[in-house]
């Protein structure tokens, strides 16, 4: 048969067809996959999340703890069966309400990466590697709290604590659970953990190249199921670049050889949005920039100067300095947490009140038009970090607006050791920085009388009751009316003015299906197993 | 020159070492901040969990102290451990200097390929308008920065035409000889751009003072070839002076191109530099700055070792 120029195209395309045909078929029973492609604007310094100096988002898709905080916070069980809580009896306080129990079920049949399963003498193992005093960590919270651990079998874990602990969730169990079987008798601060971590994630460490990346494939054996009875994880793996400069960041978002960009700068977003193959998520960030005081100050610790300060601050300026990302707010508890309190009461920006306010309490304006009281002018140090482009920006708005109603504020900005120890011992007079919380915050350690952060030397007796009512219980109803009560007391008596919360600005491709921005320092990687590429 | 000569330079360099590690020592701990800066945010690391990492790393220690303690190791091979990945400092630089060597050889070697035809070619055609377009040229290339001229060429040959990865030192997984190489690529001509103008500048000088020397009308006059007389007699004197440079750059080499590497995510030497001066990790920077350094002082014995090879008539006693 003599073949025409287009019967043999016909021939190669009927082919073609009939190759993706049978292709197509095994790909269909696997239908959801892709491998994700993920630029993280830091290196990887060990995949160990206790002893990382960064935010564990690659160990995040590898290592899994008891609980989890979601998109919104709130603590859902992973490699327990629930969250222990008083109610269900997870959670028994002693007779004398100074010590606790919590006892923890674990999920059944959940297998570490190499296959072996996971018992509750892991758990055990993760609190004694993390308390030994020869691991080198910063996170070991929660670990000195307690006392002992019992494992009566393989997936209960009764752990004792010497105090009550209402943050619990946040510490200890939820950063990760250790495979006793790889670091037991090895020394933890050189161990092969800390580049190939044995998880019970979805994804296990295939290859860790530092300075380069980290490359994880699907764990076949994971645990988790979709809700229509698909195996998970969807994706193939996830693949975290480490690219430092954010200008190749963004050229490899353009050239697609990055799929997802957690942290996006913000003089960089605009970009970003460019991009046709790319799109942008918002994520909440549990972070906030505050105004402290210094009661050290005797102007300052009169509440109309503090009073007259918020009223002269215009927080859309200041949003607009850091290219319009962060959001106005008027509690140190960001909206995220459901233990926010919209009502709490704030101080709208009025120049002209804030004039009132000063002129009533008689600080006149001298020849220099900075107001004066009993022979002390209103002229402050203002301190904040130095090197940081946001924060200088912000504070020379701030200096702006408080000349405006006559306050001088002359910058006084610190380094490394110096900053953090002048915020921490009360070496300024207005300070502006940030905080960064947990998922389950404490905060009378900011303001609490003899806070160990309570740089201020504020104390307030009313405050101190409400904090310990909010940390101390651990009936829900009780921590939500705690809550809005010292977030009430904390607008009234302002002790800091809680002025910006920020918002991470991910940078992500459409391709990316099912990814749910986590607003925690668990990082948005906490829960990957639903993600696929389309 | 004679073996006695090299024995000397290599024994004095040994309190050049020490007089340069006291001044490196004192410069990075006077510089503000320090190795537990990272955590200044952080409200959940406690003050004792502070005190411990401080104390593990002798970061509680008086500083004179701590530079003994280091001197001390140091002497008997012991680098230290890092603050940011608790791995022994000599094991990291150890990973990270094959891709630095990789890619500052490369570009040396591109660099010298290119440099000498061109300087010659500069002073061999003085006041043409061949010269000019290659003095222009090098200007533009000593004068371009590094970082813009990176931006634009991963623009020009990643997004727009897709031939090259813009940045990394190999795909996922792959590190085929071939992968490796398409990823050098852009590093690689990046980093040579500037040392092929200013080697070249050098290259000129050099060559348009000795082509009037009266050897060289001496060499025409017995009936040599143009390309004899420049290649055989002009070139080898023509080089002494750019010879200085050149082995300086490079002694520079080992230290890794941090700006380079920077912006192209190559896992080398001049990364690990800047990682590590962000997070303040003392000991692995007084590792980097001390091997660099040596790569210096090696480099300047290796040129006047050159001198004596390329003219005769230098001796050193």
């Amino acid at each position: 048969m003599k073949l025409t120029r287009r019967a043999t195209l016909q021939t190669f395309i009927a082919g073609s067809a009939a190759f993706a045909t049978l292709r197509a078929f095994p790909a269909a029973a696997q239908a959801k996959g892709g491998t994700l492609r993920v630029g993280l604007t830091y290196e990887i310094d060990t995949m160990n999340v206790y002893s990382t100096g960064f935010l564990g988002d690659a160990q995040a898709a590898v290592v899994e703890g008891l609980l989890a905080p979601d998109t919104h916070a709130k603590y859902v069980p992973v490699l327990a069966t629930e969250v222990p809580t008083v109610q269900n009896g997870g959670i028994v306080l002693s007779p004398d309400g100074k010590t606790m129990k919590i006892t923890y079920k674990l999920r059944p049949n959940v297998k570490w990466h190499d296959g072996k399963p996971f018992t509750s003498a892991d758990v055990k193992f993760t609190w004694e590697a993390v308390k030994d005093p020869k691991f080198i960590a910063e996170s070991k919270d929660g670990s000195s709290q307690v006392e002992s651990i019992e494992t009566p079998d393989d997936l209960t874990v009764i752990v004792n604590y010497n105090t009550v602990l209402p943050t619990f969730a946040s510490t200890l169990f939820t950063f990760g659970i250790m495979p006793k079987h790889q670091i037991e008798g090895t020394d933890i601060n050189t161990s092969s953990y800390n580049e190939m971590p044995i998880g019970t994630g979805p994804f296990k460490v295939k290859e860790f190249k530092r300075g380069q990346y980290c490359a994880t494939e699907r764990f076949d054996d994971y645990w988790r199921k979709a809700p229509n009875g698909d195996k998970l994880p969807y994706l193939d793996g996830i693949v975290f670049k480490m690219i430092k400069d954010s200008n190749t960041l963004i050229t490899q978002l353009k050239s697609g050889e990055v799929d997802l960009v957690v942290q996006t700068p913000y003089n960089q977003a605009k970009q970003v949005e460019g991009i046709a193959a790319i799109e942008i998520v918002k994520g909440q960030l549990l972070s906030w920039q505050h105004l402290d005081f210094n009661f050290k100050r005797k102007s300052l610790a009169d509440p109309a100067v503090r009073k007259a300060i918020a009223h002269g601050i215009n927080r859309q300026v200041l949003i607009k300095a850091q290219g319009g990302f962060p959001e106005p707010i008027k509690s140190p508890v960001v909206p995220v947490f459901d233990f926010y309190d919209p009502n709490t009461p704030d101080y709208a920006y009025d120049v002209e009140k804030a004039k009132k306010i000063l002129d009533d309490a008689g600080y006149k304006a001298g020849s220099d038009g900075v107001r004066e009281k009993d022979g002390e002018k209103l002229s402050y140090s203002f301190v904040i970090q130095a090197g940081r482009a946001d924060d200088e920006l912000a504070q020379q708005v701030i200096i702006a607006q408080l000349k405006a109603i006559g306050i001088e504020a002359k910058a006084d900005n610190k380094t490394g050791v110096a900053f953090r120890d002048a915020r921490y011992k009360g070496g300024y007079d207005l300070l502006y920085s940030r905080w960064i919380t947990s998922a389950d915050p404490v905060y009378s350690v900011f303001w609490g009388t003899g806070g160990a952060n309570n740089g201020q030397s504020y104390s307030n007796p009313t405050l101190d009751a409400a904090f310990k009512k909010f940390e101390a219980s651990f009936d829900p109803a009780v921590r939500k009316a705690a809550a809005a009560e010292f977030q009430k007391i904390l607008a009234e008596d302002l002790p800091s003015i809680p002025l910006t919360t920020n918002v991470a600005v991910i940078a992500k491709s459409k391709k990316l299906k099912n990814f749910v921005p986590n607003p925690t320092n668990m990082t948005n990687f906490v829960d990957t197993s639903a993600w696929y590429m389309a | 020159m004679s073996l006695s000569y090299i024995i000397r330079r290599v024994l004095g360099t040994i309190p050049l070492l020490f007089g340069i590690s006291l001044i490196l020592f004192a410069i990075i701990h006077f510089a503000p901040g320090g190795p537990l800066d990272v955590y200044a945010d952080n409200p959940s690391v406690s003050k004792e969990a502070l005190e411990q990492i401080a104390k593990a790393y002798g970061l509680d220690q008086p500083v004179h102290v701590q530079y003994v303690l280091w001197l001390k190791s140091m002497v008997i091979g012991d680098w230290g451990y890092s603050i940011r990945t608790g791995r022994p400092v000599l094991t990291d630089i150890v990973e990270r200097l094959p891709p630095t060597l990789e890619l500052g050889g490369l570009a040396l070697v591109v660099s010298l390929l290119l440099a000498v035809p061109l300087g010659v070619l500069g002073a061999v055609r003085r006041g043409t308008k061949v010269d000019g377009t290659v003095t222009i040229a090098s200007f533009i290339g000593i004068s371009t920065p590094v970082f813009w001229l990176a931006l634009l060429l991963q623009l020009a040959f990643s997004v727009w035409l897709g031939w090259l990865p813009s940045a990394g030192y190999q795909s996922i997984g792959n590190g085929s000889f071939l992968d490796r190489l398409s990823h050098i690529v852009l590093p690689a001509s990046v980093l040579s751009l500037a040392t092929i103008a200013s080697w070249s500048r050098f290259i000129r000088a050099g060559m348009a003072d000795v082509l009037n020397q009266d050897y060289i009308r001496t060499a025409y006059a017995k009936g040599q070839t143009s390309f004899g007389v420049i290649f055989f007699h002009a070139l080898r004197n023509a080089m002494i002076p750019a010879v200085t440079v050149i082995a300086v750059d490079f002694g520079t080499v080992i230290s890794g191109a941090v700006i380079t590497e920077t912006v192209f995510a190559w896992p080398g030497i001049g990364q690990l530099f800047m990682e590590s001066m962000n997070g303040r990790d003392y000991p692995m920077l007084m590792g980097l700055m001390m091997m660099g350094s040596v790569g210096i002082i090696i480099a300047n014995l290796v040129a006047d070792l050159t001198y004596t090879a390329l003219d005769p008539r230098i001796r050193y006693a």
